[in-house]
C-alpha cells in the first residue's frame, strides 16, 4: 500500500518546485561559501592551519537554519497540494489507511531532504576541491557535516509535518518556523533539550553522534505523536 | 432484503450543535438513493461519516453488510465518491490527476481513458485541470468517482455547476449504472425534481433528522389530488351543493371536492347542471412532489 | 473608500488571529531582553545598548524580515479562499486602492510591532535593574529606521502574496533573501546594498556615535531602500492590475 501512495504523492508534487527547492537548498548552502570566499580568499585562508576543517565549518554555519527553513517550507507546501481544493477528504476516502497517508507524506519529504543533503556533500566536496585546500581530503568530515544534521533534524521534520496537516490556516506553521530559525540561530545560547539546536551538532558534551541519535530518537516519537492525532481529527 | 448501506442511529454533534441525529438510513441493492433536505440540513455530514472522513459521535454504519468502523479499507474498496466541491489538483493534468488516483486503487491503466470518455473530458485529458470551467472539474470528481468501477457510488450534489445539458448527460448516466455496472447509487440533492426521475427510493432529512425514507411512488402518494370545479357563479354553486349533502370547500373562486371517487364527481356536475350553472373546467389538481418536499421540510422544521 | 477598505482589512485579519502574530515581536524582544547573561551594568556603554545591540542581532537580521512574509501572507489568505479575490474586486473599488490599502495596513501592522518590540525590551530592562537612562532618542530612531527598511520587503512579500496561493511559496522568496543577509552584514561593500540587510542596518543606526562596523550613511541607506522600494511597489501594483484569473 505504501509503495502505491508513495507513486501517487510523487505525481503530486510534480511541478510544484520540491525538487528545485531540494536543490536550491543544497546550493544555496554551498553558495554562499562561494561568495564567501571570493570576496575575501586570501583572508579566509589563513585562519586555520586545517584549511579543509575550517571551510566544512563555514559550510555548516548555515547547514542547520538552511534545513529547519527548508522543513517548514516543504512541509507547509505538501499539505497545501492538498489543501488547496481540499483534496484530503478524497484521498482519506480512497481505500487507505489514515496512518499510511502520513507515512507516505513522511517519506516523500524525508527522501527530498535526504536528497537535498547528499547534494550538500557533492557541492560541499567538489567546492573545496576547487578552493584546493590541500590533502588529504576529509571525506568522512564531509559526510558527517551532511547527514548528521539531517539525522538531527528528523525531529522538526516530524513536528512541521504534523501541524502543517492539522491546521487550517498555513501561517501557523509558517510562523512556528520563523521562531524555529531563530532558535537555531541562537543555538549556542539555548539549552540542549531544545531540537532546534539539535541540526548544528552543538551539545554540551561536544558529541555530535549525540544529536543524531537524539533526533532520530525523539524524531520517531514527534512522529507518531503528530500520525496518532492526525488520524483522531475528523478530515479537513 | 439485502441492504448495502444500513445505519443505526447515526448521530453527529459538532459541540453542542446536533448536524445529524438518529439516522436509520437503509438502501437496497440496485437503488438509485436520492437522499434530500435543504441547506444545512446535514448530508453531506452523513456522507461524510459514510465514508469515514468523520467520525459519529453516535451509532453505526454497515456497508455491504460490513461495520465501517473495523472494514473500512476492504469497502471504501468499492465505493466511488464525490463529496461537496469537487477536489483535485490544479497544477496536474486531467489525466494526471486519475493517473495518482488510479495508482492507489490500483484500476487496470486504460480505465483512465475510459472514465475520461464517459464524463467526455477525452479531448482535454491533457490539460491542467486549473484552466477546467466548473462544470468541467465536476466531471472529473465523476470520472474519479467512477474510476475503479464501484459497487456503491455515492454523490453529494452531483449536478453542483452543470449547464442543462451536463444535469441530462448526468442523469441518464446515474440511471444506467445500476443495470449495466450493478451499482448501488446514493446521490444527494436539495432540489427535488433534480432527482425526481431517477431515484428509486428517497430519503428526506431536515435538521438532521430523516422524516422521510422509501420509495419515490411512496411519495407521490402523498401527494393527495384534488377535484377543482369552475363554474360562473361559485357562491351560490356552493351552497347549491352543500345543501344538496355533497361535501366541498370554496377557495379563491373555485370549488373543490372532498370526496374523490368517480360517483362523488358525477354527482355534484350532475347538480350542478340542474340547478342551471354553467360547468367551465372540471380537473384534477395535483400537488407537485416538489411541494411535498417543501411541506415535509417544513413540518420537520416545525417539530 | 481608501479608508473603508482598511477598516475592511483589518476586519478580516482580526480574524485570522493577526494578533498573536503580532505579540511574537515584543515576546522575542522581552525574552531576549531578560534572558540575556551579557552584563548590562557598570560598564562604560549605556547598558541599554547593548540590549539593543544583542537584541537587534536577531530581530533586525531574522525576525523582522521573515515576518514581513507572514503578515503579507496573512493579509491575502481570505481571498486566496474560494474565490475570494473575486468578491473583493467585484465591489465598488479599484484595484489600486486595494493594493495601496493593503500594503498601509502592513506597514502599520509592523509599526505596531516595533513600538511593542522596544517596550517590551524597556520592561525587561526595568526588571532586569538597568542603571542607565532609556535613551528614548535612539529608541525612537531605531524603530523609526527598522520600520522604514521594511517597506521594500513588504512590497515585495505583498506582490508574492497576491501571486501564489500557498503560504511557503512567497515564504520561500523571503527566506532566499533573508538568509545571505546573515553574511552581507559582515560585508562593507555589500551590506550596505542588500535591501534585506536594512532592518538591521538601519536598527544599528544609532551607534552613531560608537565606531563600528555597522555605520551607514543615512542617503545610501535611503537609496536602497527607496530604490528598491519602488522598484516592488511598484512592480506589484503592476502585477496586480494585470492579473487575470482569479
Ligand atoms: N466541520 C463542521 N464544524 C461545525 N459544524 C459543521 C461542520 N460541518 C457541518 N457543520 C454543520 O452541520 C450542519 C449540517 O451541515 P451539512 O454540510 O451536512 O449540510 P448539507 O445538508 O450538506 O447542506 P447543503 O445542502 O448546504 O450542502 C450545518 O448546520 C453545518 O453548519
Ligand atoms: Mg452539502
Amino acid at each position: 500500500m505504501i509503495g502505491k501512495l508513495l507513486q501517487a504523492d510523487f505525481i503530486k508534487i510534480k511541478r510544484k518546485g520540491f525538487w528545485l527547492l531540494s536543490f536550491l537548498g543544497a546550493f544555496g548552502v554551498v553558495g554562499l561559501q562561494i561568495v564567501n570566499y571570493s570576496l575575501r580568499y586570501d583572508w579566509l585562508i589563513q585562519q586555520s592551519d586545517d584549511k579543509w576543517l575550517y571551510y566544512l565549518y563555514n559550510v555548516h554555519s548555515f547547514t542547520a537554519m538552511a534545513l529547519v527553513l527548508g522543513i517548514v517550507i516543504l512541509t507547509s507546501l505538501i499539505a497545501s497540494v492538498e489543501d488547496e481544493t481540499n483534496a484530503w477528504k478524497q484521498l482519506i476516502a480512497l481505500p487507505v489507511s489514515k496512518m499510511t497517508v502520513y507515512l507516505s507524506k513522511f517519506t516523500v519529504l524525508a527522501t527530498l531532504l535526504f536528497i537535498s543533503s547528499t547534494l550538500l556533500a557533492i557541492f560541499t566536496f567538489s567546492y573545496g576541491l576547487f578552493l584546493d585546500l590541500g590533502e588529504p581530503v576529509p571525506y568522512i568530515e564531509i559526510l558527517k557535516f551532511s547527514f548528521y544534521p539531517y539525522c538531527a533534524s528528523l525531529p522538526i521534520l516530524a513536528f512541521h509535518l504534523w501541524i502543517a496537516t492539522v491546521s487550517r490556516n498555513q501561517g501557523i506553521p509558517i510562523t512556528f518556523g520563523v521562531i524555529g530559525c531563530i532558535a537555531t540561530y541562537l543555538a549556542y545560547v539555548l539549552p540542549d533539550w531544545v531540537i532546534w539546536k539539535w541540526p548544528t551538532l552543538m551539545n554540551d558534551w561536544n558529541d555530535p553522534l549525540m544529536n543524531v541519535w537524539l533526533g532520530i530518537g525523539f524524531g520517531i516519537l514527534l512522529y507518531f505523536i503528530g500520525m496518532f492525532d492526525f488520524i483522531r481529527r475528523d478530515v479537513k | 432484503m439485502e441492504f448495502i448501506v444500513q445505519t443505526n442511529n447515526l448521530t453527529k454533534r459538532f459541540g453542542k450543535h446536533t448536524a445529524v441525529s438518529a439516522i436509520n438510513l437503509k438502501i437496497r441493492k440496485g437503488e438509485v438513493y436520492g437522499f434530500l433536505g435543504p441547506n444545512g440540513a446535514g448530508k453531506s455530514t452523513t456522507i461524510r461519516m459514510l465514508l469515514g472522513l468523520m467520525k459519529p459521535t453516535y451509532g453505526s454504519i454497515r456497508i455491504f453488510n460490513e461495520d465501517l468502523n473495523k472494514n473500512r479499507i476492504k469497502i471504501l474498496k468499492q465505493v466511488g465518491s464525490l463529496v461537496e466541491n469537487p477536489s483535485y489538483y490544479p497544477h496536474l493534468t486531467a489525466y494526471e490527476n486519475l493517473e495518482a488516483l488510479r495508482k492507489i486503487l490500483g484500476a487496470p491503466k486504460s480505465r483512465i481513458e475510459e472514465v475520461l470518455a464517459i464524463v467526455r473530458l477525452s479531448d482535454v485529458a491533457n490539460k491542467k485541470v486549473k484552466s477546467f470551467s466548473l462544470g468541467m472539474k465536476q466531471r472529473l470528481g465523476i470520472a474519479a468517482a467512477l474510476l475503479h468501477s464501484p459497487k456503491l457510488l455515492i454523490l453529494d450534489e452531483p449536478t453542483n455547476g452543470l449547464d442543462p445539458n451536463g444535469i441530462i448527460e448526468m442523469r441518464n448516466l446515474i440511471r444506467r449504472l445500476p443495470k449495466e455496472y450493478d451499482m448501488t447509487v446514493l446521490i444527494s440533492s436539495h432540489i427535488l425534481s433534480e432527482i425526481d426521475q431517477i431515484a428509486t427510493s428517497v430519503g428526506v432529512i431536515s435538521k438532521g433528522s430523516l422524516i422521510f425514507q422509501g420509495p419515490i411512488e411512496e411519495m407521490r402518494k402523498k401527494a393527495n389530488p384534488k377535484i377543482r370545479i369552475t363554474v360562473n357563479e361559485p357562491q351560490l354553486a356552493y351552497q347549491s351543493l352543500l345543501a344538496n349533502g355533497i361535501q366541498v370547500d370554496s377557495q379563491n373562486q373555485h370549488l373543490y371536492l372532498s370526496e374523490q371517487t368517480d360517483n362523488e364527481v358525477a354527482k355534484a356536475v350532475k347538480c350542478l347542471i340542474k340547478n342551471d350553472f354553467s360547468v367551465y373546467r372540471v380537473e384534477e389538481e395535483k400537488q407537485s412532489l416538489e411541494d411535498i418536499f417543501l411541506q415535509m421540510t417544513k413540518e420537520g422544521n416545525l417539530q | 473608500m481608501l479608508f473603508s477598505i482598511m477598516r475592511s482589512e483589518w476586519f478580516k485579519l482580526q480574524k485570522s488571529k493577526v494578533s498573536s502574530i503580532i505579540m511574537l515581536g515584543p515576546a522575542l524582544g522581552f525574552i531576549m531582553g531578560y534572558l540575556n547573561n551579557e552584563p548590562l551594568q557598570a560598564q562604560q556603554i549605556n547598558g541599554w545598548f547593548i540590549m539593543f545591540m544583542y537584541n537587534s542581532l536577531v530581530y533586525g537580521l531574522l525576525f523582522l524580515p521573515l515576518m514581513t512574509g507572514v503578515l503579507a501572507g496573512t493579509i491575502c489568505r481570505y481571498e486566496h479562499q474560494a474565490g475570494g479575490w473575486k468578491q473583493l474586486l467585484s465591489m465598488p473599488v479599484t484595484r489600486n486602492k486595494v493594493f495601496i490599502a493593503k500594503y498601509l495596513i502592513l506597514i502599520l501592522l509592523v509599526l505596531l510591532i516595533q513600538f511593542l518590540y522596544f517596550s517590551a525590551m524597556f520592561v525587561a530592562g526595568i526588571l532586569k535593574g538597568i542603571p542607565d537612562p532609556f535613551p528614548l532618542e535612539i529608541a525612537l530612531k531605531s524603530i523609526l529606521g527598522g520600520w522604514i527598511a521594511t517597506f521594500p520587503l513588504l512590497a515585495l512579500q505583498l506582490w508574492m502574496s497576491i501571486m501564489w496561493k500557498s503560504f511557503a511559496a512567497p515564504f520561500t522568496v523571503n527566506v532566499i533573501f533573508t538568509l545571505p543577509s546573515i553574511m552581507a552584514v559582515n560585508s562593507e561593500t555589500f551590506g550596505p546594498i542588500y535591501p534585506w540587510a536594512q532592518p538591521f542596518l538601519m536598527m544599528h543606526n544609532f551607534t552613531d556615535n560608537m565606531d563600528t562596523l555597522f555605520y551607514v550613511p543615512a542617503e545610501q541607506v535611503l537609496t536602497i531602500v527607496g530604490g528598491s522600494f519602488l522598484l516592488f511597489f511598484i512592480g506589484g501594483l503592476i502585477y496586480f492590475r494585470r492579473k487575470e484569473l482569479f
